[in-house]
């Protein structure tokens, strides 16, 4: 009897986190380095080289990142944008031979997600893009929560995308208060502004 | 204070508790479900799951949970090689094409994400459907990613079937064809060119273009074109423009929701019934069984089974013989011959329909006077007097002055999908060597006592291309996986002149091919090539002379692509008025009805029609809104002739027919006639094509004989005499409206209001909100407060909102065993309500979603915030904070919150498939997992969309702009969306309107504020005309 309930004890508490717990894609992914994410660095299939195409040769984020300004996802650039370049630039290095080879033989690049956000969280880049403050100036930048991408070599988590971050933000996007009336949020921090 | 609400309460409930009941049980007792039912119930009654499966599954669930703990793997991020020109990732590109599940050619907008279709829309500027789609067309996407459809080609040998490729089938496919003298194709109906295009292949193929053969189930297209053909010389349809009618008339009609064109009626239908512009239409119908047309009627006359036609005739008569009737002096006295034909079969007719001269009288006068139109018959109760019936339509609508008016038949008239009498040209066509059935199921849709099955079996090769398995395939030796409505190109032209175009919306999902490549393909390897690379080009082809007609001042290329982008194009036809012809002649084959204790009527489902949805499970899921039974098939009786015979609902009993006998539960539903029973078609199925639909009620076509309508040579399906016998067992019918004196006698759920008092009170005295209590006011600083009204004048209980919101939502099917513990998932339900009479209900069908309450009592309840109030008025649902107490649905007075029990699979739970195919999901909404409650978000991913829209172009959101899928899709827009704090928007003008109420909100009128919940969500009550028609007829009906 007392063994019968060991087993079924153990048992319940194992289970217990996966009977109403598990949810897909319920935990921010994960990095060894630190609890919350940051610094999470995946080794992806080729090594593009941030710092190189936006600091040296200058090319804006936007040029490959082209659907930050008209969608929820900033999206990755198909190869095809790549190969405007590359056709004549520098084809002889590995990573762009490589690259060249996926491109003809209609190959997507698979690359790791860097900022992996739930499943169950409804992030738009369009509305942070275009958020502007009251002189008509953008308020944020690509690098207000990517880090300096321009800086590094392949894309590394630089905010931990907790919600405590993102609301932290959100609650400090005030109007000034004015005639008596608190100061107001203009970025909702509502749970349904992320989560439906 | 306490005193004075007390005696409010009192007034309120002694003066104005609710006429409405729920179901016949609450007159009747005895026919309730009785206390023996336990014993003997049938497989699937309890929970599916027996312990060693849960057990099973609660460890595979702790083993998944040891992985998970550790970490969720990396997610891949997948860039295009070359991405298409038109797509950004993450926004939605719509494509225009053309709706396939029926021939009604509605325009429909297939909204796509990176590529992959997740939710149709009807075509807002398509002038047919405006913008609206029915269920069954909102549940194409799931036939589009149905597990079941077809990998590859088939070959029997045998009864054995194998797998094999598309080089191998089609080898088989050619040898037949190559030494084949007489090739033919069974096919469904269609109203553009792939009906010329199968002619011309048979042509090309040495067969002549007469071995085409059309069917559809929904035989008014056959009844309404053949009565046309014999009056005016064209076997077309009418136009009918409903809006324009004040007062209609139908006898024994279903054309809201199983007509010629159910969703382009339905939306004149409800033009025509806009009490707030002034005109509001009155409908007088005459039926046997109750259908959801009928439910809408101002004024339902109960009649015998198969007396339509004799109806319809009596109408004729009292149109004649009023002297302001119209008609030229020839047709007049054709009229005069017919009825004097038929005075034998009038001059009792009175007594045996139970309807007084008076009322006809009445109406007549009422036809004459108002502009109006009589519509006829139903494709889903088919009798053999159904083109008679047509054809006493055609007299009456004559008469009335209807022609040119409301109905049109030589501008824009409507084309019909079908041919007439194909059916009994294929009986008698001699042999075939070989037959290709392309979409369609003749097997399962004409009654089994035409023994089609032994006509097939003679033929030495069949070959049957469907986009999904049919019980037709049985007798099949090859089958070929077509392609899918929204993977083919097409074209429809539902009325003349008007072109409907169809191209797909992504490459074939499946291992398929369209049917017409195929029948291409086959003719090159014969060497018998027709000059078209593909279906594609042929349409290009085709479409040059519709060009030439239209001459617009674009090159073709351009005109042809333009044609495509908005999915319509066409110039009105008309052609020279000819006179009716003299039909008295045909009026001799009117049979008398059958007579016997029961008459059964076999309509159409409005969500499976004759089968062709049975298995997509989200149609199967939403049930009929008449009885709100989902997953099966269910026998309809009076409640007083179940009372009479002892029968409770529930109870199993045997139906015996001429055909053949099937057993099935009672259903008692009221407004019946005493002696109809009604059997719904569309289930029933017992080939394993589908798991979804396998063995799933009954189909009431195997009771039939066989006998077929004389003019149109349709078969009959409908008023057989039948026997119904008592089984002794039980089958509980999954029933989602089951609680039976749930309302309490409460008068603030559903309301309805004399058209005297409409009229008399514009507005409220006190505003909807101005209710007094001590919750803070609502936010002022936010600029939106979200808010719905739904017209229960309107809402007919189609269901299309219910579909809508499921593939919109990502809402689950939980299958009949979950429904029967009342664990249904939608977020939307109808509910049905009647008041008066049992055996001549009035029906009231109200749509529920959360009602986003301001003052919500889920909120308080939930112990870790997972619910909340958004300052905008929405009720928000945090699915990662829910730990799943349930206390908010225990909290929620309108029950609209919906639990997850399980993480549901593809299909019933029963079953447990598969997992949901992602693909298929709305990719804009969570889907929730086992533990979560979730409900109605007034499909908030709409709203913020909207909002981010109108956020980049720097302005405020629109009127309009926000669109709930429930409000899009409504076939009678009952439903109106948007923005309650500014002032002109058309909710917030609805919810100040004097029918407006809130449910659960008692009478404001008497200072009684219900539960003060404040909902967001108002409903117009329905309006009554009983106190004018008992004025104007004297009756009381």
């Amino acid at each position: 009897m007392f063994l019968r309930i060991l087993v079924l004890s153990c048992f319940l508490s194992s289970s217990a986190y996966s009977w109403w717990g598990y949810t897909p894609g319920d935990s921010v992914d994960n990095s060894t380095q630190s609890l919350f994410g940051t610094g999470y660095h995946p080794k992806q299939p080729i090594d593009f080289n941030h710092r190189m195409h936006a600091t040296d040769r200058k090319i804006p984020c936007e040029y490959c990142h082209s659907a930050a300004r008209r969608s929820k996802t900033a999206g990755l650039p198909p190869l095809n944008t790549c190969m405007g370049c590359h056709k004549i630039v520098n084809t002889s290095a590995e990573p762009i031979k490589k690259m060249k080879e996926m491109f003809d033989n209609n190959e997507p690049i698979k690359w790791v997600k860097v900022h992996d956000l739930p499943d169950f969280v409804r992030f738009s880049h369009r509305v942070h893009v275009l958020a502007k403050d009251k002189d008509g100036k953008a308020v944020l930048e690509c690098q207000s929560c990517h880090g300096q991408v321009q800086g590094m070599f392949t894309a590394e988590q630089w905010a931990p995308l907790q919600m405590g971050w993102c609301v932290d933000c959100h609650n400090n996007v005030k109007e000034p208060a004015k005639e008596g009336k608190p100061a107001l949020t203009t970025a909702p921090v509502t749970c349904n502004t992320c989560h439906f | 204070m306490t005193e004075r609400l007390e005696t409010n309460v009192n007034q309120v409930s002694q003066s104005s508790r609710s006429p409405h009941y729920m179901a016949a049980e609450e007159v009747l007792p005895e026919i309730a479900e009785g206390k023996d039912s336990s014993s003997g119930k049938k497989e699937g009654e309890i929970l599916p799951v027996d312990r060693r499966d849960f057990m099973r599954l609660f460890s595979l669930s702790a083993v998944a949970g040891a992985a998970s703990c550790v970490r969720r793997p990396a997610e891949k991020a997948i860039a295009y090689v070359k991405q298409p020109i038109d797509q950004v990732p993450g926004v939605a590109t719509h494509y225009a094409s053309t709706c396939g599940s029926c021939p009604a050619g509605c325009g429909i907008s297939v909204k796509t994400r990176e590529g992959r279709p997740v939710k149709l829309e009807g075509n807002s500027e398509h002038p047919l459907n405006q913008g609206g789609l029915c269920a069954l067309g909102q549940a194409e996407i799931q036939g589009l990613y149905h597990p079941e459809r077809l990998q590859s080609p088939q070959f029997r040998d045998g009864d054995k079937w194998g797998d094999v490729t598309w080089d191998e089938a089609l080898a088989k496919v050619i040898a037949g064809v190559k030494n084949a003298k007489k090739v033919g194709i069974f096919t469904g109906g269609a109203t553009g060119h792939r009906h010329e295009f199968f002619e011309e292949v048979l042509k090309r193929l040495g067969s002549s273009e007469k071995e085409l053969y059309t069917w559809e189930a929904n035989s008014l297209y056959s009844s309404v074109s053949e009565a046309y053909r014999l009056s005016f010389g064209h076997a077309d349809l009418p136009r009918m423009e409903l809006s324009e009618a004040a007062f209609i008339v139908g006898v024994g009609t279903d054309f809201q929701v199983s007509g010629l064109s159910p969703v382009s009626h339905s939306k004149g239908f409800s033009q025509g019934r806009s009490v707030r512009r002034g005109r509001r239409n009155k409908f007088v119908q005459f039926e046997s069984n109750l259908t959801l047309t009928g439910s809408t009627a101002d004024e339902r006359h109960v009649i015998p089974a198969g007396n339509e036609s004799v109806v319809a005739l009596l109408l004729v008569k009292a149109l004649y013989e009023n002297p302001a009737s119209k008609g030229t002096q020839k047709f007049r006295s054709d009229v005069a011959a017919t009825l004097q034909a038929q005075e034998a079969v009038l001059l009792n007719a009175y007594e045996t329909i139970g309807v007084g001269r008076d009322v006809f009288d009445g109406i007549a006068q009422e036809l004459i006077e108002k502009p109006s139109i009589v519509m006829a018959g139903s494709g889903a109760n088919f009798d053999q007097n159904a083109t008679l019936l047509q054809l006493a339509a055609i007299m009456a609508n004559t008469l009335s002055g209807a022609f040119g008016k409301t109905i049109f038949f030589d501008e824009g008239w409507a084309k019909s999908p079908v041919r007439n009498g194909d059916l009994v040209r294929f009986e008698e066509a001699g042999k075939l060597d070989v037959l290709f059935v392309i979409d369609s199921d003749p097997l399962f849709s004409v009654p089994q006592s035409w023994k089609l099955g032994d006509l097939f079996s003679k033929i030495p090769l069949i070959v049957s291309i469907q986009s999904f398995p049919v019980e037709t395939d049985r007798v099949a030796h090859v089958v070929l996986p077509g392609n899918h409505n929204l993977e083919s190109w097409g074209d429809e032209q539902s009325i003349a002149g008007f072109w409907s175009m169809r191209q797909p919306a992504v490459r074939p999902t499946k291992n398929s091919r369209q049917a017409e490549d195929i029948l291409l393909w086959v003719l090159a390897s014969v060497e018998k090539n027709l000059p078209y690379q593909d279906y594609r080009a042929y349409l290009k082809k085709k479409w040059h002379a519709i060009y030439e007609l239209i001459r617009p001042s674009i090159a073709y290329e351009t005109f042809f692509k333009a044609v495509i982008r908005r999915g319509f194009t066409g110039k009105m036809s008309i052609r020279a008025a000819n006179d009716v012809k003299d039909v008295q002649q045909h009026f001799r084959t009117l049979k008398a009805p059958s007579v016997g204790k029961f008459v059964l009527a076999a309509p159409l489902d409005h969500r499976l029609v004759e089968g062709r949805g049975a298995h997509l499970p989200i149609l199967q899921e939403i049930g009929d809104a008449l009885t709100s039974i989902a997953w099966d098939t269910w026998l309809a009786v009076n409640p007083h002739t179940a009372k009479k015979f002892g029968w409770q609902r529930n109870q199993l009993v045997s139906v015996t027919g001429p055909g053949g006998s099937v057993e099935l539960a009672v259903y008692p539903l009221p407004g019946l006639h005493p002696d109809t029973v009604v059997i719904p078609r569309g289930n029933g199925h017992e080939d394993k094509r589908s798991t979804i639909s396998y063995l799933n009620g009954v189909n009431p076509l195997t009771l039939v004989e066989k006998a077929s309508d004389p003019l149109s040579g349709q078969p009959v399906t409908s008023v057989f005499p039948v026997e119904i016998k008592a089984t002794g067992k039980w089958f509980r019918l999954a029933a989602m409206q089951k609680l039976v004196h749930d309302m309490e006698g409460r008068a603030d759920i559903i309301k309805t209001m004399p058209m005297k008092e409409v009229l008399k009170k514009a507005t409220h005295k006190r505003g909807l909100d101005d209710v007094p209590d001590l919750f803070p006011k609502l936010d002022e600083e936010s600029k939106h407060r979200w808010g719905m009204s739904i017209d229960l004048d309107r809402c007919n209980g189609c269901g299309a909102c219910m579909a809508a919101c499921g593939i919109e939502n990502n809402v689950p099917q939980a299958g009949r065993e979950q429904i029967l513990l009342g664990r249904e998932m939608h977020w939307i339900r109808l509910d049905r309500y009647f008041r008066g009479d049992l055996n001549n209900p009035q029906v009231s069908v109200q749509p529920v979603m959360c009602q986003h309450c301001n003052h919500a009592p889920c909120e308080g309840v939930c112990p870790v915030y997972a619910t909340t109030h958004d300052p905008e008025g929405l009720n928000a649902m945090t699915y990662n904070r829910c730990v799943g107490t349930r206390y908010c649905a225990n909290a929620c007075p309108y029950k609209v919150r919906r639990f997850n029990w399980w993480t549901h699979r593809w299909g019933e739970m029963g079953e447990r498939l598969q997992d949901r195919n992602p693909r298929a999901t709305n990719p804009d909404v969570t889907v929730r997992t086992k533990g979560v409650m979730e409900k109605c978000s007034f499909c908030l991913q709409r709203i913020t969309d909207a909002k981010h829209n109108a956020k980049g172009q720097n302005r405020e959101v629109r009127d309009g702009e926000v669109q709930t899928a429930c409000q899009q899709t409504c076939p009678m827009n009952a439903i109106v969306f948007g923005n309650l704090k500014d002032p002109t928007s058309r909710v917030a003008q609805l919810r100040d309107d004097g029918r407006a109420y809130l449910m659960l909100g008692g009478a404001p009128e008497h200072d009684h504020f219900g539960l003060k919940t404040l909902p967001n969500v108002s409903y117009l009550a329905e309006v009554t005309l009983e106190e004018g028609t008992q004025e104007e007829h004297g009756h009381h009906g």
